[in-house]
């Protein structure tokens, strides 16, 4: 597990599995868009919309466990002073905030057909907003310090104290009673979601959480590198 | 007695200081030359515990000085080549700020001495921002006599002053010495102080 | 006991400099006082309305105002290097920013309790929920005040975007702002209001457990690299 925490070692991987990694994003994404567009049934209630979820709920899943790899690598980072942590944090920290740009407004074409509005000041909703928002901030701080030394544990910082967001996002359906539904997957053992949706659903998680690691793997050898030159 | 060993400082995957050793005796002192960019002011930090080498250790009478932190600053007064006095203070206001956080025991009637034989008396209580720059810097070395400490950590201490003051503060660093004190400090000029080991330095990349 | 005596002179230094620099905290307040004056004449003289929204603009504004102070904390004793004197007297960097934290409540913060009233009144609110809103700006400002720390501690090297310190700051507002314009909203419900008021408490530890830490960190993590 060294090419977690060293750049060298995480190079030498990353170059042995990133093509089967292609390979398999791609064939997982082919399978999921049938399986999300031809393969399963529409919704009783919601008709054809229900398909929106098989790429709103992942991108949801991405956005926060990035953030959590982010928080993880920050604490790992600042106590341990690997500075490959920050590398990675400075890497997937935009795939992040993408993502959550996608769930958010997958979100809200969702939203209109179903509840009749783009958007709602639910605690869900809210708390996702504030996690893209946090996510630019982010990403701002880090480039308008020119020190890059600074920046990048200062950026730290500031991620450990922002995921205190993580714990609202998760259990805000609970806590409040909001218009967003609750977590129908998180019960493994009996989900509250048919096998015929579960199905497409997962096999398109799996495709979008492989795309989001080749394209972190790609960023991440890319800011490896530019470290290296400067 | 001040031990540096080994020291290694490197700062965004360059060194800076490679394999820096010194050793500083009771009245000992120091005077470390070399051009613009050597790390003389790092080198400095370094002993003052505001930086943390990359590799090396400092000793302070036989102990690391990262275990006993605290007990290390007690004995040390480092003088940055700025200026730390706080511009919106006058003089005296700034002199009782440090007297109280050193919790030095210096008296006020030796505190006025001070100030009249730098020429500082009758600016006792305007802002220092009205002050030149010269006398910011004297009131700034009024700091080694208030905070009462072995060890003097000068950064360029001679820097914008007249000569009468330069000869001031060289009598009072040779005072110091004779009261088993140490001194490090930088200068580009090397001053004449009487009858002190002088440990030239050189630091090289 | 050296460190008592320490701790006492970094405080009344900065009361010291805090009331020397009186202009500069009346002219925060003056802003405050000037910003609702324009929120009235934007959304015009209607009694009603702001009875239902102004503690809502009050809260805002106060905030909007500590974005203006965010300066204040660190950055003259970090661009002059007294950070480090304070530092080598034997306190570390955590207890330098508390006190900070303590002296700018004093003197940035507490002042609002006395201009509340005058908001108050320009608004033609009612005073009966006055005392609500003293209580929860109490709390509040407090936590207002921790999170200033750590926006003013991350940009003290930050020469290029001064917007960003506030950003951070509004942004770890939200849950005060939620709870604090919540509590005058139910103000009917003796038992929604303890509610409320102990999720601010759970706020107002947390951000004072976690703001020393943090700005500590960083105002370290800037002096190293200076």
């Amino acid at each position: 597990m060294k090419f977690l925490i060293n750049p060298n070692r995480f190079i030498k991987f990353s170059d042995l599995v990133f093509k089967p990694l292609i390979c398999l994003s791609a064939i997982f994404l082919l399978i999921g868009i049938v399986f999300a567009f031809f393969l399963s049934p529409n919704d009783y209630q919601q008709g054809a919309t229900v398909r929106i979820m098989y790429i709103h709920v992942p991108a949801a899943w991405i956005a926060v466990l990035t953030f959590l790899i982010m928080t993880l690598y920050s604490i790992i980072g600042l106590a341990f002073k690997i500075n490959f942590s920050f590398i990675i944090n400075s890497a997937i920290a935009p795939i992040g905030a993408i993502f959550t740009l996608i769930c958010i407004v997958t979100g809200s074409l969702w939203g209109k057909p179903m509840w009749g509005t783009w958007w709602v000041w639910d605690a869900r909703l809210t708390s996702v907003a504030i996690l893209f928002l946090l996510y630019l901030i982010i990403i701002f701080l880090k480039n308008s310090i020119t020190n890059i030394n600074v920046s990048e544990k200062i950026t730290a910082v500031l991620i450990i104290v922002g995921s205190i967001n993580l714990p609202i996002i998760k259990f805000s359906v609970d806590w409040w009673n909001t218009l967003h539904q609750p977590a129908s997957i998180s019960k493994l053992s009996s989900p509250s979601i048919d096998p015929s949706m579960l199905r497409p659903l997962v096999i398109m998680t799996i495709a979008l959480m492989l795309l989001a690691i080749v394209i972190g793997i790609i960023r991440i050898k890319a800011e490896i590198l530019k470290r290296k030159l400067r | 007695m001040l031990l540096v060993n080994n020291i290694y400082f490197s700062r965004q995957s360059k060194a800076i200081l490679k394999d820096v050793n010194l050793s500083l005796p009771p009245k000992g002192i120091i005077h470390l030359t070399g051009n613009n960019g050597v790390g003389k002011t790092t080198l400095l930090k370094i002993i003052c515990k505001i930086l943390n080498p990359d590799d090396g250790e400092i000793f302070w009478n036989g102990k690391n000085i990262k275990k006993n932190h605290y007990d290390y600053c007690k004995n040390i007064t480092f003088i940055l080549d700025q200026n730390t006095s706080n511009e919106n203070l006058t003089v005296y206001e700034n002199i009782i700020f440090w007297k109280k956080i050193f919790s030095s025991q210096i008296k006020i009637n030796e505190i006025e001495s001070i100030l009249e034989v730098l020429g500082l008396l009758e600016y006792k209580n305007t802002s220092t921002i009205h002050l030149s720059f010269g006398e910011i810097k004297k009131l700034e070395l009024i700091r080694l006599i208030i905070e009462q400490k072995k060890l003097w950590v000068l950064d360029e201490p001679f820097i914008g002053l007249d000569l009468k003051s330069v000869e001031i503060i060289i009598q009072t660093i040779t005072n110091h010495l004779d009261l088993s004190g140490m001194v490090i400090f930088t200068s580009h000029t090397l001053p004449t102080i009487p009858n002190i080991n002088t440990v030239n330095l050189e630091i090289n990349e | 006991m050296s460190s008592f005596n320490s701790i006492l002179g970094v405080f009344l230094r900065e009361s010291k400099i805090h009331y020397r620099s009186f202009f500069h905290i009346l002219s925060i307040f003056l802003f405050f006082i000037l910003s609702i004056i324009i929120f009235v004449f934007a959304v015009g003289s209607n009694k009603e309305l702001f009875n239902q929204i102004g503690v809502g603009i009050i809260w805002t504004i106060i905030l909007l105002s500590n974005t203006l102070s965010i300066k204040k904390f660190f950055q003259n004793d970090f661009d002059d290097n007294s950070l480090i004197i304070i530092h080598m007297s034997g306190l570390s960097y955590e207890i330098i920013a508390l006190i900070k934290m303590l002296t700018i409540w004093m003197f940035l913060q507490a002042p609002f309790f006395i201009i509340l009233p005058i908001a108050f009144l320009l608004l033609e609110m009612q005073f009966d929920n006055l005392k609500i809103v003293y209580l929860s700006f109490l709390i509040g400002s407090v936590i207002i005040t921790c999170i200033s720390a750590i926006s003013g501690s991350m940009n003290l090297l930050n020469k290029k975007n001064f917007s960003i310190g506030g950003l951070i700051i509004m942004i770890f507002s939200i849950p005060v702002i939620i709870f604090g314009v919540n509590i005058v909203n139910v103000s009917n419900n003796i038992e929604i209001i303890k509610a409320q008021i102990n999720i601010l408490l759970g706020i107002m530890f947390f951000f004072l457990a976690i703001s020393p830490w943090a700005s500590g960190l960083c105002i370290k993590i800037s002096l190293q690299n200076k």
